[in-house]
């Protein structure tokens, strides 16, 4: 009887139904031939929202949308620039150093690629860069934002697990830093090779300047992770705070706030938002349906049945979501598959921290993962190049990437060190 | 008249619950750091707030095409096939939020006699987002399902 719900769920995504829609239609086949009373589709659609900590989506997605309206995305491109573009190839690095300080404000890699690559790619191009590397750094270092805190895919994993959002924050920033150092050395070599061009060092003033625009961004990523860290805030509290704090400063900082753009930003912060929520509602659906057939037991017990080694189990784990990031949306992709997995994993004694951060780091990963990576796809349609050349420029920074997962995936210390430090 | 009024009621349905959200959260805040008591409702009426503007909004995400799809198989197949998927899906999602819209009327009628744990209202209340929710994304399917059918090209 499962097979009906696997197999008109992959049916539907290939001939492009929306992903959460797909979802919703197995679900709706599977309990048509079940039998089973159809009064469960709003049920379960509306339990699965009706989640306290999920009410921190909009909340952060509405206050980067906030920031970015007040021109933050343009003030952090030039911050970075005062501070990496005198070295050898600084405008990739600034790429790079952007998006690791636009990460606590977006959250999410797809969005990460379109408004950092609208402005770096043909600022590279400009200045002699060639295309395919312009694209493929704009790629690579979008994928540091949804791990950075504050993390769409964290909270997700949060709510699907019970785990601390908190903590799960903490456990993502190291890693975060990580690939994001790892993502600078490897455009810094390629620049090198490559002969790339170099600004003219900024003068403390400029830096400071930069850093004066800049302050109040960054600010509410410190007070978003002190609040939750420090036990003054829920996650959702703190992502409240946070659409507050970014109308204050978008308001009469930025001053580029009025009461018009703003009703704009809060319902396309929704939309987003919305259809993020019905995949949610339709994946609780499936989830349930997966746990009345017992499924997670099974996989988990057939993994088991193979392998009981932790490191075997973890690599197959990570291969499962590395392929499946390639031409999955993360959400849905943790949705449909981080219960699952989650139940293999502490079955072999990995941490449920550690492990909630492995599978976030391969599905971002897989999003610039040849041949089909979300974020290559957008990435090229901007430099205007073929998918093909930006996953060959591509390479030294996947193969990076791979570098920090396996790092991250071996030692549980990268994860964990923070939230015990300051959470335990 | 009726597609604009319909825009603007989910409009401003989704901006009232999003204020309704916000506010609400920041009562509980604001509550817990001076001396007057949190009230018991503001995690429920948030909640409600939430639900209802991800239940207005949804109707204005399929009209906007925010609903994400992989794109990698469908550029494969051959033009007629390509025209045909463009009609036919959104006639399929329409069934789906079709389904769901007539069992939430069910889902409603079963929430009529309980009652929410703080906020004492009548829970068909709260679950009559889930008739708006599957009402709207029928309603915006339907529009696209007609434009589709009328356009020569497909």
């Amino acid at each position: 009887m499962i097979w009906i719900l696997v197999i008109v769920f992959v049916i539907c995504l290939v001939l492009r139904f929306p992903i959460s829609f797909a979802l919703g239609l197995a679900c709706l086949s599977y309990l048509l031939v079940k039998g089973t009373p159809l009064i469960i589709v709003p049920m379960k659609m509306y339990s699965g929202i009706d989640v306290f900590v999920l009410l921190s989506v909009p909340g952060f997605i509405m206050a980067g949308n906030l920031m970015n309206q007040g021109g933050l995305t343009e003030k952090i491109i030039a911050f970075c620039n005062h501070l990496l573009g005198h070295i050898r190839g600084g405008l990739s690095l600034v790429n790079i150093g952007a998006s690791m300080l636009f990460a606590g404000i977006s959250g999410t890699a797809i969005s990460d690629t379109a408004s950092m690559g609208s402005i770096m790619i043909p600022a590279m191009k400009k200045e002699g860069y060639d295309t395919g590397f312009s694209c493929a750094v704009t790629a690579a270092s979008s994928t540091v934002g949804p791990i950075i805190p504050p993390s769409v895919p964290m909270i997700i994993a949060a709510t699907l697990s019970g785990l601390s959002v908190g903590k799960l924050f903490l456990a993502g920033a190291l890693p975060g830093l990580l690939l994001g150092i790892g993502l600078l050395f490897t455009a810094y070599f390629i620049s090198k090779k490559k002969n790339y061009p170099k600004h003219k060092r900024s003068s403390l003033g400029e830096v400071a300047r930069g850093f004066v625009d800049t302050f109040w961004s960054l600010l509410m990523t410190f007070i978003i992770l002190y609040g939750i860290i420090g036990g003054i805030f829920t996650p959702t509290e703190a992502s409240i705070i946070a659409v507050v704090y970014a109308l204050v400063i978008g308001k009469f900082v930025y001053r580029r706030l009025n009461f018009k753009n703003i009703q704009v930003v809060f319902l396309d912060s929704m939309k987003t938002s919305a259809s993020l929520m019905v995949l949610v509602g339709f994946a609780n659906l499936f989830g349930y349906i997966l746990i009345t057939e017992q499924i997670p037991q099974t996989i988990s017990s057939e993994i088991l049945g193979f392998t009981t080694n932790k490191y075997v189990v973890l690599l197959l784990i990570n291969l499962l979501l590395i392929i499946v990031g390639t031409f999955m949306e993360t959400i849905a992709a943790l949705l449909i598959l981080f219960p699952i997995l989650l139940k293999v994993a502490l079955a072999v004694d990995v941490d449920p921290i550690h492990f909630a951060v492995i599978a976030v780091l391969n599905l971002i990963i897989g999003l610039t993962t040849p041949p089909v990576g979300v974020c290559l796809f957008v990435a090229s349609s901007i430099g205007k190049i073929s998918i093909g050349e930006v996953s060959k420029a591509g390479l030294p920074f996947l193969m990076v990437s791979f570098l920090v997962l396996i790092l991250v995936t071996l030692f549980p210390w990268f994860s964990l060190a923070l939230p015990n430090l300051f959470m335990d | 008249m009726l597609y604009k009024t319909i825009g603007r009621i989910l409009k401003y349905g989704a901006l009232i619950s999003t204020w309704g959200l916000i506010l609400t959260v920041l009562l509980q805040i604001f509550c817990r750091f001076t001396p007057i008591a949190t009230p018991s409702w503001t995690e429920e009426a948030s909640r409600i707030f939430f639900i209802y503007a991800m239940s207005f909004t949804a109707g204005l995400a399929m009209k906007n095409d925010y609903y994400v799809h992989l794109d990698m198989f469908y550029n494969r197949f051959p033009q007629r096939f390509q025209r045909f998927l463009v009609k036919a899906i959104p006639v399929i999602t329409f069934f789906l939020f079709g389904v769901m819209a007539i069992y939430a009327i069910q889902f409603i009628v079963l929430g009529v006699p309980e009652q929410s744990p703080s906020m004492g209202f009548n829970m068909g209340i709260a679950f009559f987002s889930m008739f708006i929710m599957s009402v709207s994304i029928c309603y915006y399917l339907w529009i696209k399902i007609k434009k589709n059918f009328k356009n020569p090209n497909l």
